[in-house]
């Protein structure tokens, strides 16, 4: 099973995205062989009031509710942000959330950010950060977005034990605390592996060999992004079939208690 | 025949067990990826690169060529600024092994600045591409203020007719979608590689719809799985993707496959 923890629905707002409707998204999956994934929202990142784009998803998947599993995009500088929250987990039945302090103005660590965590912890939810949405050299001319510090969000999993995090996007993770420090740190975090590297710097073994394969997720990006990169990484990954099974869907199943 | 028209070598570490193990690791790669051939700069040397400073990296290219035979071929990489020494340098190289099949220009010049000239008249008489490092972004600009743009090449391209010029890195230079719209209205002498670690859904399928099948270069730029998911992963015809993944550059450099 393919089950992908990075996928999107809706618009950007800096470059036309193709397939991004829940039916047109859904035959993509199925040209790549996935079979379910985690969508949030795409037009909400932008959306000064975000739960439109919440809205706007819940609409969108209602009729594909069995292979699009939702997550909210909250933004906890906003009015009234967790009635935002209370409805992403009592109308649209998530599981988890998705932050983008980049985007919203708020730093990994700061006040908004901790509310935004002990909001999770008090629902359970799993709290997902994304290093990047797209790459900084491609920056709109009139927002900057700088990539999240991996070292900060290592920060963020050390103070809070209890809540379950995953981490999109990121690259040089073999650097960052997360890794180098990862006995130390608690093991509630989980890493998307779309852009670590399979050759030369081998960062993607690194992170199997430090966290273990139940700790490492299969996504793609999509439909920003085109798929492919992350099937060759994980072809030519060095380890047994059973662990790239987990990383390809089991270890999402299990997180977000699904079949 | 597939042709990574965009990578870097290392050269041999002489003080290490296996002094080729940097260049180990690309081919590799390749291996793996089913690459056949990587065209190869060597550009580890502090910029703006002085004389000494691209020879040096330039023969230890050329030991990269020369130790891993008809896996790698060569880009003569030098700094514009040093008008004679650059243009004896790519007689050097060009001379000097009959798979080096290029120069590689880094973000020293613009390429339409006059000072680069020379190299490009030199580049023609030799009847090689030039390999341009380039981006256009709204960040960083003062990390590399001469990085030229897909523009200042098709305005090269539009002054010499003659020159065989090669935008680098669609994926990894910022607006790749800027990049293939100047490329698509310039002239048929300026073409594009689809390197980078940027694997936009939709980079390649615009590439080839705005600039056509006939001047795109299948290239990895080091992100060695971004090159190769997106040649075999785009949503392009099977003939499209032949041609980027080898035959255009074949045909660029007057090689057989």
């Amino acid at each position: 099973m393919k089950f992908d923890c990075n996928a999107y629905l809706g618009h950007w707002y800096a470059r036309q995205i193709r397939h991004n409707t829940a039916p047109e998204l859904l035959s993509f999956m199925d040209s790549h062989d996935i079979d379910r994934a985690v969508v949030g929202s795409l037009s909400a990142v932008m959306y000064r009031n975000v739960q439109m784009g919440n809205e706007e998803l819940a609409a969108e998947i209602e009729d594909y509710r069995d292979r699009l599993i939702p997550f909210g995009v909250i933004n906890p500088t906003y009015i009234d942000w967790e009635s935002d929250l209370d409805w992403c987990v009592d109308e649209l039945g998530v599981k988890g959330i998705r932050i983008y302090p980049q985007y919203h103005s708020y730093e990994v660590g700061d006040e908004a950010c901790e509310a935004v965590c002990e909001a999770c912890a008090d629902r359970d939810l799993i709290c997902t950060l994304i290093q990047r949405q797209v790459d900084y050299r491609q920056s709109h001319p009139m927002v900057d977005a700088p990539d999240l510090v991996l070292d900060d969000i290592a920060g963020l999993c050390e103070a809070h034990p209890d809540i379950t995090f995953m981490i999109l996007n990121g690259l040089g993770y073999g650097g960052s605390r997360l890794i180098t420090e990862a006995a130390d740190l608690p093991d509630n975090y989980y890493i998307e592996m779309s852009r670590s590297s399979a050759f030369i710097s081998k960062e993607l073994k690194t992170v199997v060999d430090t966290l273990g394969d139940d700790r490492v997720l299969f996504g793609t990006g999509i439909p920003m992004k085109n798929p492919g990169p992350v099937f060759l990484k994980l072809k030519n990954l060095d380890i047994s079939d059973e662990g790239k099974d987990r990383i390809f869907g089991d270890n999402l199943a299990r997180l977000l208690d699904v079949q | 025949m597939i042709v990574d028209c965009h990578a870097h070598v290392r050269g041999p570490f002489e003080d290490r067990d296996d002094p080729w193990e940097q260049d180990r690791l690309l081919l590799e790669a390749c291996d793996a990826l089913g690459i056949d051939v990587a065209c190869v700069s060597h550009l580890g040397t502090p910029r703006p690169a002085t004389p000494d400073g691209f020879r040096e990296v330039n023969r230890k290219m050329l030991k990269s060529l020369e130790e891993f035979r008809g896996r790698f071929w060569g880009y003569c990489y030098v700094n514009p600024g040093w008008t004679a020494e650059a243009l004896e340098e790519i007689d050097y190289c060009l001379g000097a092994d009959e798979d080096c099949i290029g120069v590689k220009l880094y973000n020293e010049y613009k390429i339409n600045d006059p000072v680069v000239r020379p190299v490009i008249e030199k580049c023609i008489e030799h009847d090689v591409p030039i390999l341009e490092h380039a981006g256009y972004s709204w960040v960083n600009i003062e990390k590399q203020p001469s990085i030229s743009t897909a523009a200042d090449i098709v305005d090269v391209g539009e002054a010499y007719p003659e020159a065989k010029l090669i935008v680098a890195h669609l994926g990894g230079g910022g607006d790749w979608e800027w990049a293939v719209r100047a490329v698509a209205a310039g002239p048929p002498n300026v073409g594009a590689d689809i390197s980078g670690s940027v694997v936009d859904e939709g980079l390649v399928e615009y590439a080839v719809e705005k600039i056509g099948d006939d001047r795109l270069y299948f290239a990895c730029d080091m992100s060695m799985t971004a090159g190769m998911g997106k040649l075999q992963y785009s949503d392009i015809s099977e003939e499209a993707r032949q041609k980027i993944g080898g035959e255009n550059f074949l045909k660029l450099i007057g090689r057989e496959a």
